[in-house]
C-alpha cells in the first residue's frame, strides 16, 4: 500500500495528515506500507513524535513500514532530530544543536525522560533561559509524560521530540503516544458519550482526573495552561477527532476529518520570557495544610 | 505530642526525582501509618532537584481522603521546598480538599454527551 503525506506543520492542516495515514491503514496487518513523502515539501520537526505514533500502531501490528521519494530539505531535518533512525538512515550531525532529538520511551522511563532533558536542553544552541523558566517548562514536561504513561495504556511507548526556532526565540516540545485517548478514558470514567472535544475541555479543567483509585489529580494539564498563559507560548492538545489549541488569541478546539490513534501535546515556549513564577508571599507549613 | 519523625523523601526512593506515581506511593504509606499512630511527621524534600503534582497529589493530597483537616495541619509538616514548589503543593492541597469534600459532584460536573462524530 503507497499513502501520500503532504506538508506537514504543527497545526490542524499536519495533524489531518498524519491522521489521515492512521484512517487508510485502519485495518492493515502483515503489510507493506510506503508512505511517499513526494508531496512533502516541508515537515516541521516536532511533527515526528506524532507520526510515530501511527508508524507504532501499524509496526505492532506487524506492518512493514517503508518511507520514500523525501526531498532533500525534509530528510536534513529528520535526519538532523534523528527520526529517520528509525528507519535505519545514519543520523546527520546537527552542528547547530537547536534539536531534542526523536527518542522512544517506555511508558516506565521518566528518569530516564529527565536524564534526555539534562543532555538536550543544554545544546549550545538551546537559549539561556531564567532559571524560573527552565524549572517551569521541565515540570511541565514531565507532568506531560507521567500523564502519558498513566493514562495511554498503551505498552508502545511515549515518542517526544523538540526543536529550538532561534530567529522566532521560541521552544517547541512534543510528547506523542499511541494510546487509547483521552475520549476513551473520559468516556470510561464518566460512563457519559463525550466528544473528543469535550472530553479535553474536561480533562483541563483543574481537579478533573480519570485516574482509578481514590485519588485526587488532574491539576497538570491545568498547571500546562496557566504555564502557557503566562509564558505566552502555544499549548496544542490532539486527541481522536480534537484538535485543541490554547495561545495568546484565546483557545479554539476544531474537530479533525480523521481521528489521531493516541494523544499528543505540543508546548511551544517563548524562551524569552523573564517571568519569576512564583507568588511573592512566602508560604510554610501552616499556610498550606 | 512527642519529637517529630523526619521522612527524607529523597532516601526513601532513592532518586532526587519526585516524579511517578509509585514514589508518591511510597511516602503516602509511611506519612499515613505515623499519622494513624498519632505520631508527628516532618517530610523532608530536602536534596529532591524536581517535584510535579502528580507525585504530591498522591504522596500528600491522598491524606485527605483518611485524615481531617485538623489532624494533618496538627501531625505533618514539610521542610526543604524552594518557595514555588511549596506553592505547588499548596494548590495540591486545595484541589485534594475540594475533591474529597464532593467528589461526585466534583467529577460529573457539567459534562454533555455528544457522541455524533465518527
Amino acid at each position: 500500500m503507497k499513502l501520500n503525506l503532504g506538508t506537514i506543520r504543527s497545526d490542524l492542516s499536519g495533524f489531518n495528515g498524519i491522521s489521515n495515514i492512521a484512517k487508510q491503514t485502519k485495518d492493515s496487518f502483515l503489510d507493506s506500507i510506503e508512505l511517499n513523502f513526494s508531496y512533502c515539501s516541508f515537515f516541521e520537526a516536532n511533527m515526528a513524535a506524532p507520526l510515530y505514533s501511527v508508524i507504532a500502531r501499524l509496526r505492532d501490528e506487524l506492518n512493514d513500514v517503508s518511507i520514500s521519494n523525501m526531498q532533500s530539505r525534509v530528510e536534513t531535518i529528520l535526519r538532523k532530530n534523528r527520526f529517520l533512525n528509525v528507519f535505519n538512515q545514519p543520523k546527520l550531525i546537527d552542528y547547530n544543536q537547536t534539536t531534542l532529538p526523536f527518542k522512544i520511551f517506555k511508558l516506565t522511563a521518566g528518569e530516564q525522560f529527565n536524564d534526555y532533558l539534562n543532555r538536550y536542553m543544554k545544546g549550545k544552541g538551546i537559549p539561556t533561559m531564567s532559571k524560573a523558566l527552565t524549572k517551569r517548562f521541565r515540570q511541565s514536561l514531565l507532568e506531560i509524560f507521567l500523564n502519558a504513561a498513566i493514562h495511554s495504556e498503551s505498552g508502545l511507548g511515549i515518542f517526544v521530540c523538540g526543536q529550538f526556532y532561534p530567529q522566532k526565540h521560541r521552544l517547541d516540545f512534543t510528547i506523542s503516544d499511541a494510546g487509547i485517548g483521552i475520549r476513551e478514558n473520559v468516556r470510561r470514567y464518566t460512563r457519559r458519550k463525550v466528544n473528543s472535544c469535550n472530553a479535553i475541555k474536561w480533562a483541563l479543567a483543574e481537579g478533573h482526573t480519570t485516574k482509578s483509585g481514590s485519588q485526587p489529580g488532574g491539576l497538570g494539564l491545568k498547571l500546562l495552561k496557566d504555564f502557557v498563559r503566562l509564558n505566552q507560548g502555544k499549548l496544542q492538545i490532539v486527541s481522536n477527532f480534537a484538535y485543541y489549541e490554547f495561545n495568546a488569541d484565546g483557545e479554539s478546539c476544531d474537530k479533525m476529518d480523521y481521528s489521531f490513534p493516541g494523544t499528543c501535546v505540543n508546548i511551544e515556549i517563548n524562551t524569552m520570557d523573564t517571568n519569576s513564577y512564583c507568588l511573592s508571599s512566602e508560604l510554610n507549613s501552616n499556610d498550606i495544610f | 505530642m512527642s519529637e517529630s519523625i523526619k521522612i527524607k523523601v529523597t532516601d526513601l526512593i532513592g532518586s532526587p526525582l519526585c516524579i511517578s506515581a509509585e514514589d508518591g506511593q511510597k511516602v503516602f504509606d509511611k506519612v499515613a501509618k505515623l499519622l494513624s499512630e498519632r505520631k508527628s511527621v516532618t517530610v523532608s524534600f530536602e536534596n529532591a532537584t524536581m517535584l510535579i503534582s502528580l507525585f504530591l497529589n498522591v504522596a500528600i493530597g491522598q491524606l485527605y481522603d483518611s485524615f481531617s483537616e485538623e489532624a494533618i495541619r496538627a501531625q505533618l509538616k514539610v521542610e526543604g521546598l524552594s518557595s514555588d514548589d511549596m506553592e505547588l503543593l499548596k494548590r495540591v492541597v486545595d484541589n485534594a480538599k475540594r475533591y474529597y469534600s464532593n467528589k461526585e459532584s466534583y467529577d460529573n460536573a457539567w459534562l454533555e454527551e455528544d457522541d455524533n462524530e465518527e
